[in-house]
């Protein structure tokens, strides 16, 4: 969606839109689709091998008792599922429990994720000094890998002996906060973290959707006294409506798949509160052998998250075809 | 249209894998053959994979030397070194070795050595053992044992990493405490000291490193076990287990232990000078940090009844793959033989040698003297449980005693709980792994 906005600026070859709708297979298009499909091919290839593939063989052995070292897998139909909804099985609890520590930290997180960076990218598409400068600022976290934001982190976190709340207590703020170690202040840490780490993806999609925006739109709002906040709701806030599409729901699948952050930060804890549906799959599947369970868990937050992409896609469509109608 | 495609490329996928597995049920691997093996090959030239997890500290230096060195002094046996990262050695060997790509010697932690062995993934090795002349008292006691899974020896011990107590002298001295605590009595006295002057003498962390392996270490002390003995019952909720638990939420109580310490939290405070005492294991010894520090390794004190302390240990192991070669066991065996005798530099690593002939030359402690009460303590230490999957039933150790430092749960209440849960492992175990 947002790379439709960013592509439309560049203006599209002219005669192929009409004349394809038209129906007209004319030649030099056909030979065009052709070279198209020849570019997508080693992509292809790729995304059949690494991602269909994978995810089609995941769907099978949901569907058995697998184990890796076993030679032959029994087929044993629906049971791994049925176990998932199956109070007092070995997976149901705890995974129902990382489902929700997953849904707590959506929830917690994206909001923060959508605003923050559409708030920043708002003051950086104002011709402020040193724009390009603080715009790499932003972004600079998001290179860094998990493993690096976590060590940083954790070193700030510490319950005792990390700068936060030694900062805290100079300030005579209370000093003891068990940043990663106990609830509520592990959601804290966490969102927080991951807004830090990856709010520069969104700021610069927001920012090239801004780019995107007529000035003369803001010129007319502007003559019809509209403030800044009036064209903030009325004009960029509607022009950044394919966008605000695609950043929420990438950044609802993102954070239903966060993994790193509570892993490294909180080793899931206290208790199992942080314990993330993917990281719950993950040790199941790959450290405990239970890959059968843990291939029906995928799917289950698989399905789970198409169903939030579709609704979301759907509200948010509505939306802006009745203010384009 | 798009739906189509993708439809159909779903089906002829699953179909493709679907042949694909069948064709895989019919060639297995016999693994668990018995072979046997010697002192010394004489066999045509080999060469021999050897798989370790050896990627970090002095070991990528030194273990390339020590190979060089063996393919120097034999002529028909060439030793390829792969060493790869713990986990993906885990993620990779068993289908390996199933495929016939597996190394034919490898390096593994006591804790896994019954799941892979339950999988026919290892040789069965009581015959390469008796022939290289080791017995269980060439070895700490218990170590040994750690490689026997249903009545065959599969593994020979290679290193053994026990948990000490570290201590930050000059905190020590600070609370005016002058000789290092050995028991109950003396180690309370120590924190009541340590707390007048105003530090916390011993932070408890309630993650697998350390504070998993102090609870451990205490079950023991108590007179407990983690796990009955054929392993298909949890017994750490037993009054011992719910002693040590409570001596540790206690601490905290006490005012001996800040609340809320974090992942490594004390082992930062100790060497930042903030607390006094660590229960920590033998590699930290290595850990360049202590550079400077006013510091020293004791045995951990005893608590409860009777000596105990947890300790890992690492083993040699023959992968069964498919087709392996019988010379390049034998090979393999003369091998593990020549690193045993010659691990004396391994101490380096901050593991302890399981060669007794090698750990106890009087040589070793003078060259790495921070190691001599880790040896000490290996008269009364404890190994981890052997039983396939163990490890998914020991986490819930770890949460546990997450559970109960963080308030969440009384000690009895989050042991019971995780019992509960570890005896479902343990028969989900028995159906997955069993015959």
């Amino acid at each position: 969606m947002a790379t439709d906005t960013v592509v439309s600026t560049v203006p599209v070859p002219g005669p192929t839109r009409p004349r394809g709708r038209g129906g007209v297979p004319a030649r030099a298009p056909r030979r065009r689709t052709l070279t198209a499909y020849l570019f997508l091919a080693p992509f292809l290839v790729l995304f059949l091998t690494f991602v269909v593939t994978p995810a089609v063989f995941g769907l099978w052995i949901s569907l058995t008792d697998w184990s890796p070292f076993r030679d032959i897998q029994h087929f044993i139909g629906l049971q791994n599922y049925i176990d998932l909804f199956t109070p007092g099985s070995t997976t149901s609890g705890d995974f129902w429990r990382s489902m929700a520590a997953t849904g707590i930290f959506t929830l917690a997180s994206v909001p923060f994720l959508v605003v923050v960076p559409l708030l920043i990218a708002v003051l950086l598409n104002n011709r402020i000094r040193a724009a390009t400068a603080f715009r790499t600022i932003f972004f600079a976290p998001y290179v860094l890998g998990v493993a690096v934001v976590g060590l940083i982190w954790g070193y700030i976190l510490d319950t005792q002996s990390g700068i936060l709340n030694h900062v805290l207590s100079l300030v005579g703020l209370p000093g003891e906060i068990p940043w990663l170690v106990d609830v509520p202040w592990v959601w804290v840490s966490l969102v927080g973290v991951t807004v830090w780490w990856t709010m520069g993806l969104n700021t610069v999609i927001f920012l090239a959707g801004l780019k995107g925006i007529n000035a003369d739109l803001y010129e007319a709002a502007a003559l019809d006294g509209a403030g800044a906040v009036r064209s903030f709701f009325s004009v960029t806030l509607p022009g950044l409506r394919p966008v605000m599409l695609f950043i929420t729901t990438t950044t609802v699948l993102a954070s239903a798949n966060m993994f790193g952050q509570s892993y490294l930060l909180t080793a899931g804890g206290p208790g199992n509160a942080t314990r993330t549906a993917i990281m719950y799959i993950a040790d199941q599947g790959l450290s405990q052998n239970n890959m059968a369970p843990a291939s029906a868990m995928s799917y289950l937050l698989f399905a789970f998250l198409a169903i939030i992409s579709i609704v979301n896609f759907r509200v948010q469509r509505e939306r802006a075809e009745s203010v384009t109608t | 249209m798009k739906k189509a495609v993708s439809r159909g490329l779903a089906l002829g996928l699953a179909l493709a894998v679907g042949v694909g597995m069948a064709g895989c049920a019919g060639s297995g691997s016999k693994g668990g053959d018995a072979v046997s093996g010697g002192g010394s090959y004489d066999g045509p030239k080999v060469e021999i994979n050897f798989w370790n997890g050896w990627t970090g500290g002095a070991a990528p230096v030194l273990v390339p030397k020590m190979i060089d060195k063996f393919n120097a002094e034999h002529k028909n046996i060439v030793v390829k070194d792969v060493p790869q990262e713990w986990g993906d050695i885990a993620a990779k060997m068993p289908l390996a070795i199933k495929a016939g790509k597996g190394p034919d010697v490898a390096v593994l932690h006591g804790d896994d050595l019954a799941t892979y062995a339950a999988q026919n993934l290892l040789l069965k090795a009581d015959d390469i053992v008796k022939n290289l002349g080791y017995a269980a008292d060439d070895f700490p006691p218990g170590v040994f044992d750690k490689g026997n899974y249903k009545d065959a020896q599969y593994a020979v011990p290679w290193s053994v990493t026990p948990l000490g107590l570290y201590v930050n002298k000059d905190v020590m001295a600070k609370g005016g405490v002058s000789d290092i605590p050995t028991d109950q009595a003396s180690y309370l006295a120590a924190l009541d000291k340590l707390k007048a002057a105003g530090v916390p003498g011993e932070w408890v962390d309630g993650y697998v490193f350390t504070g998993t392996f102090e609870f451990e270490s205490l079950v023991w002390q108590f007179g407990g076990d983690l796990y009955n003995k054929d392993v298909t019952e949890a017994t750490f909720n037993s009054d011992a287990g719910v002693k040590a638990l409570t001596w540790m939420t206690d601490l905290v109580k006490k005012g001996y232990s800040p609340a809320n310490v974090a992942q490594d939290g004390n082992i930062k405070a100790l060497l930042a000078g903030k607390t006094a005492f660590n229960w920590n294991g033998v590699w930290q010894t290595t850990n360049s940090a202590f550079q400077g520090l006013n510091w020293t390794a004791a045995p951990v004190p005893q608590i409860g009844s009777q000596k105990a302390v947890w300790s890992s240990s690492t083993h040699w192991v023959f992968p069964a793959n498919k087709g392996q070669d019988k010379n390049k066991t034998q090979a393999a065996a003369v091998f593990v033989k020549w690193m045993n005798d010659n691990s004396a530099d391994w101490a380096s690593t901050g593991e302890l040698p399981a060669a007794n002939t090698v750990r106890n030359d009087p040589s070793l402690v003078q060259k790495y003297p921070d190691l001599e009460s880790f040896i000490g303590e290996l008269d009364y230490a404890h190994y981890e449980t052997v039983s396939p999957g163990i490890n998914e039933a020991n986490a819930l150790i770890t949460t546990a005693l997450n559970e109960a430092l963080t308030g969440k749960k009384s000690p009895k209440q989050a042991l019971d709980d995780a019992k509960a849960k570890a005896d479902q492992i343990l028969k989900q175990n028995q159906s997955k792994y069993g015959d």
